[in-house]
């Protein structure tokens, strides 16, 4: 029975607990401290080189684009499930234990919480869409994880940024916002059609990798909230 | 008391289960439910689920946010159910089941007072006390034992070999002694 956390290697096997190893320092996940890595940051070049390689892994037989991004996405999935009970725990006040039931607490704590604990700012921009009720964008201008990345030309509709959409889809599937999908996409080919029309080109030098996180409720999850916002009040 | 504490996954499944009895007032931690009833509580646990998810989102004047402890939730014949929900929309449910004494139920001699959930002496001193779910000292225990148990569920998704969201049963067995031990510390 392997358990958690147990190193492979470790060479304690106590009595009373058979088949439980423990690692060689004797400690358990459960021994150690939740906000140790609080204010701990990681270095970007560390986190480049990573994330290379889970681009190459999940390039291996990939079809086409679409199908590369979806396996980003779900690389960053399980990540957003963890981050959003790992962050909410260290809200401002751990007593009170707060979790957001609303799709604008949820949107806001996206951009503020998650994406300072991620990238060490704010999200830049954050608007509903004015066609469609159930759909939110979230703007990044310039994408940490895609600002190492050069697309080959065969490539140009790629969007690296698609991990991080992952990340965003397992919160809000998570906290119980069933979404359709979270896709990241490149705002820079559309600014330059309209920059060009508009002779505005500088505009488009400014945020190359402008990326914008499209992210599509459920219809049913806008039911609740209209249900929920009249209430028996 | 006797107490059944289960994880129930956001698609209802139950991810972790343990029976204990009181530690306090002189409790010997061993849950103490007939037999009957013990066939009968998963069927209680999931009935309550359907309370949970009326009273999740809040009142509709809400400010968008809502504590993830919403305390006594739900009566069925002597047993009382709390509940805790993560973030992630995981469900801790405790299930509370006092004595018959505590409940009025049965001959109650002057020796034996209801053991209460984290009862203070001063509270129990009053003679012929009920257990009572919304009782303060009663929330704020079952609270606390939540809290802990809170701490060692992030710990345990925390696990990158845990699949989280899928249905993993924690079989850890330090994670049932820490859950064994902030039982023993606050109900």
């Amino acid at each position: 029975m392997a358990t958690g956390g147990a190193d492979p290697t470790g060479s304690g096997q106590q009595a009373s607990t058979p088949g439980l190893r423990y690692p060689s320092n004797k400690k358990t996940i459960y021994d150690r401290n939740l906000n140790r890595s609080k204010n701990a940051e990681l270095s970007r070049a560390a986190f480049a080189y990573l994330f290379v390689e889970m681009i190459s892994y999940a390039q291996r037989n990939v079809r086409d684009i679409a199908a590369l991004e979806k396996r980003l996405n779900e690389q960053g999935y399980p990540l957003g499930l963890r981050l959003l009970d790992l962050l909410l725990s260290r809200s401002s006040n751990p007593l009170a234990s707060i979790r957001p039931t609303r799709i604008h607490t949820l949107i806001q704590w996206v951009a503020q919480t998650l994406w300072r604990h991620l990238f060490g700012r704010p999200a830049d921009a954050l608007e509903r869409s004015a066609t469609d009720a159930t759909q939110y964008m979230l703007y990044d201008n310039d994408p940490m994880v895609s600002t190492y990345i050069s697309l080959p030309r065969e490539m140009r509709g790629l969007n690296c940024a698609a991990f991080v959409a992952g990340i965003v889809e397992g919160v809000c599937d998570g906290a119980g916002f069933a979404t359709e999908g979270v896709t990241a996409h490149s705002v820079g080919d559309q600014g330059s059609q309209e920059g060009d029309a508009a002779g505005a080109a500088p505009k488009k030098e400014m945020w190359p990798d402008k990326t914008v996180f499209l992210i599509k409720f459920k219809q049913e999850v806008l039911e609740r909230e209209e249900i929920l916002a009249k209430g028996a009040g | 008391m006797s107490y059944t504490f289960t994880i129930l996954s956001p698609t209802d499944t139950p991810l972790f289960t343990h029976s204990f009895g009181t530690s306090r007032s002189g409790g010997d931690g061993i849950p103490r439910f007939t037999s009957s009833e013990r066939a009968l509580i998963p069927f209680i646990l999931h009935s309550a689920l359907d309370i949970v998810e009326d009273v999740q989102w809040g009142p509709s004047t809400s400010a968008g946010s809502a504590p993830m402890y919403l305390k006594h939730i739900d009566k069925y014949q002597n047993n009382f159910i709390s509940c805790w929900i993560t973030g992630g929309n995981v469900r801790f449910l405790l299930l509370t089941r006092p004595r018959d004494e505590a409940l009025g139920l049965g001959p109650s001699s002057s020796g034996q007072k209801g053991s209460l959930a984290g009862g203070r002496a001063g509270l129990q001193s009053s003679s012929g006390m009920l257990y009572s779910p919304t009782n303060a000292a009663t929330e704020e225990a079952v609270k606390n034992f939540f809290q802990d148990v809170y701490e060692s569920w992030l710990k345990t998704i925390m696990n990158p070999f845990f699949n989280v969201g899928k249905g993993d049963v924690v079989k850890s067995p330090v994670f049932r002694a820490r859950v064994a031990a902030a039982a023993k510390k606050y109900l």
